[in-house]
């Protein structure tokens, strides 16, 4: 064990050896997510992954140790739906091409102040009432957009009302899709006539071009996994789509999720109306309200629908922690424990973007625990749940073997209000807290 | 004499007033009179199908006869031969009622004459000379069978004066020959209304409460004293128990302050009137104090209790016990001929229907002191007798005949439906 | 007493069974929506929904009453009224012994029963909204709403609007004399262009270039009018408005719906003969023009005396929202009582009825599928206490496209005024208020068996028995 020495913060990231090179964490209890609790769990760290985590593991000579046995480390939080850091303005815009990434700043002080809160991992969406565009997966750190993105066209924000202009939005865009499978169709028509007419080759690969030049984000999921696409194909390359139409291809083809926002029950069935017989994946964001009467539409059968419940899709179903009454009485309902409950993934989204909402985030969820919610559904839906709903689940959100090391030390049980962060580490590198080794 | 209520009970409300009917006792404290009718005198035998008499028995005859002898009741009872020189009434298809009673009408006279907003306090103004006798409101009163009201000064002022207790006749209605009392009694309006009218003190309740009992002490003095103010003569009377005081007041805050003031307090003869909102979550307490209630024109609760059911607030006040429970329509709020609907929807909302019956007959004449002549059919009292063609609170049943003080004041058959 | 009840039931089923008492397979169904069903054979009923209320008194609104009788739905459509029928087995049921069965309710105008919905009520109809189930407290199951008409289908968005652009509205008013006769000649010009319409299309078989004649300067409403494509609404309480109206119903033979009406009863036979239906409010008031030597001002007897003359009555309160401010008995909650004043001023009790279902379904265009108990009819059924028209009656149930919608004792709002014996106590807890009990391991939801089985309880509760 090293003779202790205390490091300041920043003296810890200037020191090289520790930065990237190994490092053993040994802590009272390890709430893993994952893999369960580990008491006595020790981790290494090295590269800014998790090399191994386990119950009292032997740690070889030369690599230093954390030794705190009163702390609890958990994996870092996801807030899988935020807009911290972002400030343009949306409208009731129909604008699926838009990305939220061409908004991020990342020199923005928000982003660094959530990281203190144990926020290791972000999905911010664009602005805007309407279908305002594409959501991305990001870090809260680094001094370029790339060090920042993890993950760009995670979702597509979809606000949906019991309006015939949300209902019509939908609708006018899968149509924008037809228009563009149509388009499809003729052009292979052609293709398949001009290459039996023996039609000149010369052709291809200038529609390849500009196929290629419509999709120009290296980073898209919905373009790249168009291409791997295109690998299987015939040797035909169909014409991209534009800007208004892409987007919701891409969900046609389970190349993108949509992430409709839904206010009260009536919503999620006038959803399922809009989308009528399209197969699409989606998750759903939850708008609470103090008579939120939402959990009519959790699960089909309780209230015998005719549709499925939001529970029965198994989606992903990002809320605030918030108790909320049984309409029109003061009788408490936990509805995020209901939605577990039915079937769907719980996300937590802190109770605003405000700052004071992030840093109280672990207590207004400790209310939920304490009025009844299960102590795994809600780490998970800190965590692992938003990480998976963001499609980084592979990389973050549970302490595992090969996942990135994103940890928030606390002293105690998370969700006890008497609990504070002592420390956050962000890839392997601590990025808040004093931490004497 | 047995009580027939018991028996009802269990039975739906029309089952209830044919169970009542089936009672065949007679007589109440007074001895009726069954001597002929002689030359001069007025008088007139009703032969009903069924008669409520809503007397202390809850007695009903069915069929029943009522004697009308110079303006009062000579005889109720089951049916029998009518004595000499009586006209008779075979109305065998009509049921016989009480003239139903109004504690808080603002339709003696016309809108503009509701309040002086000059004053907080106007302990001076009286309502009689706004009162307009027979006009169309007491018209339609009267064809809905309300026989007797207490109209009174609206509620914009702390108190806004005295009211004054009056029959609803029609037929050439004069101020002498429709007066029962005047001033019949005073109003206070206490929470709800006169911190958002009134002047520059009296803004809050505080400053409400502070003039009421700054008066109400002058005036206890002076009746202490033994002399008589002339500014508060009829305030003085209110704390002499010699006038009852109906007091305007509703919500948990603003009811059981009223009581503490006027019923506790000052011991005078205080009727609260509305208890609307959330005023029926202190009903046991209310009740145990036995302040009389007299309750509308809001007879349902929803919001104030937030707990997502229907409140019928009567139901809760007579749940706690209350006991001459009255209702009003705080006319024209709800027009002064739908006191009877006051009473249905209170029974839909889980009252007794009879004794909602009783809550717009009986029991406001008694909490006001004119019990002894009005609000039910007993021998003696005044002759203010409704004829319907049934169940007295049902819409479908129609007023046919109402006579007030024995003489016939509306009669569809003559008049034409009015309501 | 059983000798005497059989006699009763039989003497009943006779007088019904000039009603049919079976649909035909396929027949009506198929018309709307049932089209794959009819196109399969008759016996098929493997997938079919069957409902069945058993052993209530049911008023059909049309006048038959069968006391302790049976009403069998199929797919949400009354299949069967009667005795002794053959329920499948895997029908859900409701007792409904002690009880009387009445057609919901249809109000011919309502608002806010479908919540914040407007504009198209298929995108808008909020099916979870709390007034919606204070409409079905209240029975209503079928509502007026502008020109559509929607039913309180609750929990679900589809198939709720039944009918559209039911009305066109036309004003007529003295106020406006230039208005009237800029109508009358709407109503002119669209007769004379109907007029050369169907000449051409006649000749325009023979004389094949013959011109369409043209359409220039035609009101689309009322050529629509005419065409008996909608129904043309006015609004008016004057006498002299009234007559207007009426004459120019007479002139060009179409049937207006009237709301307002007040001072119908005076000019009552005159309203009759032009075919005017009206839309009225008992209670409400009108003062007479004293001016005027005629009749005048408002009547409590305005529906009877209406009624008699032969103009169809559809009755509305005076408040056309939910009104739970405390002053209890004039909005749409109390729809059933308005109709009470209505027989006050001597309307027939079978006329009140239909005021509130049968002719309001007529005037929306609706009567083929609600607005009475008739065996191909919606299932469209309120379980009462007692008379509907009684001041103290409630609804215990509401049905819709033969599915329970509106159980009282489920609902907090009037489960605690005179429970139903054999219903239990008010369900005072919640799915999800449960007291808090820790939830399986997994915490994921995938393995709450446990729950579900809570669940599922409280789902047979939710069963009619």
């Amino acid at each position: 064990m090293l003779r202790p020495q205390t490091f300041l913060l920043g003296a810890l990231l200037a020191t090289p050896a520790l930065a990237g090179g190994p490092l053993a964490i040994r802590v009272g209890r390890a709430e893993t997510v994952g893999k369960g609790v580990i008491e006595n769990a020790v981790i290494l760290v090295e590269d800014g992954k998790i090399v191994t985590i386990g119950e009292d593991l032997p740690v070889e000579r030369g690599i230093p140790i954390l030794d705190r046995p009163d702390w609890v480390v958990m994996p870092g939080l996801v807030s899988c739906y935020t807009r911290i850091g972002l400030d343009s303005e949306g409208g009731e815009d129909v604008s699926p091409d838009v990305k939220v990434t061409t908004e991020i700043y990342p020199g923005s002080r928000d982003l660094r102040k959530v990281v203190e809160y144990g926020v290791t991992t972000l999905g911010v969406y664009p602005a805007g009432n309407g279908i305002p565009g594409l959501a991305a997966a990001i870090r809260p750190r680094g001094d370029t957009l790339a060090e920042l993105l993890l993950r760009d066209e995670t979702y597509l924000k979809i606000v949906m009302r019991s309006d015939a202009p949300s209902k019509k939005r939908v609708r006018d865009a899968f149509k924008k899709a037809d228009e563009h499978d149509e388009k499809v169709k003729k052009a292979r028509e052609k293709w398949e006539k001009d290459k039996k007419g023996g039609a000149k080759k010369d052709e291809k690969p200038e529609e390849k071009k500009m196929a290629q030049g419509e999709g120009d984000e290296p980073s898209a999921a919905a373009t790249q996994d168009a291409k791997a696409d295109d690998k299987k194909s015939d040797g035909f390359v169909p014409p991209a789509p534009d800007a208004k139409s892409r987007a919701f291809v891409a969900l046609r083809q389970g190349r993108l999720k949509a992430l409709p926002t839904f206010a009260s029950a009536s919503d999620w069935l006038h959803w399922l109306d809009a989308l009528g017989k399209e197969k699409i994946g989606f998750d759903v964001r939850l708008v609470l309200n103090q008579d939120s009467d939402l959990f009519y539409v959790f699960d089909k059968k309780t209230y015998d629908l005719e549709e499925d419940g939001i529970g029965d899709r198994k989606v992903h179903a990002i809320v605030e922690p918030l108790l909320t009454f049984t309409p029109n009485t003061r009788r408490v309902r936990n509805l995020p424990q209901e939605l577990a409950k039915a079937g769907a993934k719980v996300c937590f989204t802190p109770r605003s973007d405000d700052l004071a909402n992030y840093k109280a985030w672990l207590a207004h969820v400790g209310e939920l625990v304490g009025a009844g919610l299960a102590r795994d559904t809600a780490l998970r839906a800190l965590t692992l749940n938003p990480a998976e709903m963001l499609g980084v689940g592979d990389r973050v959100g549970s302490l595992e073997k090969g996942k990135d090391a994103n940890m928030v030390f606390v002293d105690g049980d998370p969700f006890q209000p008497a609990t504070r962060i002592q420390a956050v580490m962000l890839d392997g590198r601590f990025v808040f807290g004093e931490v004497d080794l | 004499m047995s009580f027939r209520r018991t028996i009802s009970a269990v039975a739906t409300s029309t089952l209830l007033w044919c169970l009542a009917a089936l009672a065949s006792c007679s007589s109440s404290g007074r001895a009726p009179d069954l001597a002929p009718l002689r030359p001069g005198e007025e008088g007139l035998a009703i032969r009903c199908g069924r008669v409520l008499t809503v007397d202390d028995h809850d007695r009903a005859y069915g069929p029943g006869l009522i004697l009308l002898k110079q303006g009062r009741i000579a005889y109720v009872g089951p049916d029998r031969d009518v004595p000499e020189g009586y006209p008779v009434e075979e109305r065998r298809d009509l049921w016989a009622a009480p003239g139903m009673v109004e504690l808080h009408a603002h339709v003696h006279g016309t809108m503009g004459d509701i309040n002086d907003m000059v004053f907080p306090v106007n302990a001076d103004l009286r309502a009689s000379p706004t009162y307009v006798p027979g006009n169309r409101a007491l018209r339609l009163a009267c064809a809905g069978g309300v026989t007797t009201l207490f109209g009174i000064p609206g509620s914009g002022t702390s108190i806004g004066g005295f009211g004054i207790t009056f029959k609803s006749k029609v037929r050439g209605a004069t101020y002498d020959g429709s007066v029962v009392q005047d001033p019949g009694g005073m109003k206070v309006a206490q929470s709800y209304n006169p911190e958002r009218r009134a002047g520059d003190l009296g803004a809050t309740r505080a400053g409400l409460s502070w003039i009421l009992e700054q008066w109400s002490e002058e005036a206890r003095v002076a009746n202490r004293e033994g002399r008589v103010e002339p500014l508060l003569e009829n305030l003085q009377k209110v704390h002499a128990r010699e006038l009852p005081v109906l007091i305007h007041s509703a919500g948990s805050d603003g009811y059981p302050a009223a009581a503490r003031m006027w019923h506790a307090k000052y011991g005078t003869r205080a009727i609260l009137s509305h208890g609307c909102f959330d005023a029926h979550l202190t009903a046991p307490w209310l009740v145990a104090q036995g302040v009389p209630l007299n309750v509308g024109p809001r007879e349902i609760d929803f919001f104030s209790t937030r707990d997502g059911a229907i409140t019928g607030t009567a139901a809760r006040y007579l749940e706690a016990g209350a006991k001459d429970l009255s209702l009003n329509t705080d006319s024209p709020v709800v027009p002064q001929e739908e006191l009877f609907l006051q009473g249905a929807v209170a029974a839909r909302y889980g009252a007794d229907a009879y004794t909602m019956l009783r809550a717009v007959t009986i029991a406001p004449a008694r909490v006001f002191g004119i019990g002894d002549r009005v609000g039910s059919l007993e021998v003696g009292k005044d002759a203010d007798v409704v004829l319907f063609t049934g169940e007295p609170l049902d819409p479908r049943s129609r007023v046919e005949v109402v006579f007030i003080d024995g003489r016939v004041e509306y009669d569809r058959r003559q008049d034409g439906q009015w309501f | 007493m059983i000798r005497l009840q059989s006699l009763t039931r039989l003497a009943l089923a006779a007088a019904f069974a000039a009603l049919p008492l079976r649909a035909q397979e396929g027949g009506q169904e198929g018309s709307t929506g049932g089209g794959e069903e009819a196109a399969q054979a008759p016996t098929d009923d493997s997938d079919a929904r069957w409902f069945a209320i058993q052993g209530g008194d049911i008023y059909t609104g049309t006048g038959a009453v069968l006391r302790g009788a049976t009403l069998l739905a199929k797919n949400g459509r009354i299949h069967a009224i009667g005795y002794d029928l053959d329920v499948p087995p895997e029908a859900k049921t409701l007792d409904a012994r002690g009880y009387r069965l009445y057609p919901g309710l249809v109000a011919i105008s309502s608002q806010g029963l479908l919540g914040n919905a407007s504009g198209d009520f298929r995108d808008t109809i909020d099916p979870f909204h709390f007034r919606m189930v204070l409409g079905l407290a209240t029975g209503i199951t079928t509502t007026g709403v502008g020109s559509s008409v929607v039913k309180l289908k609750r929990f679900s968005v589809k198939d709720a609007v039944i009918n559209e652009r039911v009305f066109s509205t036309f004003a007529w008013s003295n106020n406006n004399p230039r208005g009237k006769s800029e109508l009358r000649d709407k109503f002119a010009a669209a007769a004379r262009y109907q007029r050369e319409y169907r000449e051409w299309q006649r000749k325009v078989k023979e004389q094949k270039d013959l011109p369409e004649p043209s359409k220039r300067g035609i009101d689309n409403n009322v050529l629509a009018v005419l065409n008996g494509d909608t129904t043309a609404k006015f609004s008016t309480n004057d006498r002299d408005e009234l007559l207007g109206v009426a004459r120019l119903a007479q002139e060009y033979g179409f049937r207006p719906v009237v709301e307002g009406c007040q001072e119908g009863w005076t000019i009552a036979d005159e309203l009759g003969r032009a075919g005017v239906r009206a839309v009225v409010t008992p209670r409400a008031r009108r003062t007479k023009d004293e001016r005027q030597v005629f009749d005048g001002g408002s009547s409590i007897e305005n529906a009877a005396i209406l009624h008699r003359a032969g103009v169809p009555v559809a009755i509305t309160p005076a408040t056309e929202g939910v009104d739970l401010g405390g002053l209890v008995g004039r909005d749409i909650m109390h729809l059933p009582l308005e109709p009470g004043f209505a027989v006050r001023g001597g309307l027939p009790e079978r006329a009140a009825l239909e005021s509130i279902t049968l002719q309001p379904a007529r005037y929306l265009g609706v009567s083929h599928r609600v607005g009475s108990l008739e065996v191909g009819k919606d299932c469209d059924v309120i379980v009462t206490d007692g008379d509907v028209l009684h001041y103290k009656t409630f609804v215990q149930w509401a049905v819709v496209d033969g599915k329970v919608v509106y159980d009282k004792e489920k609902e907090l709002f009037f489960a605690h005024i005179r429970p139903r014996p054999e219903a239990e106590a008010p369900r005072k807890i919640d799915a999800g208020e449960t007291p808090p009990k820790p939830e399986a391991e997994d915490g994921e939801g995938e393995g709450e068996k446990k729950d579900d089985a809570g669940g599922d309880e409280r789902r047979g509760d939710d069963e009619p028995k």
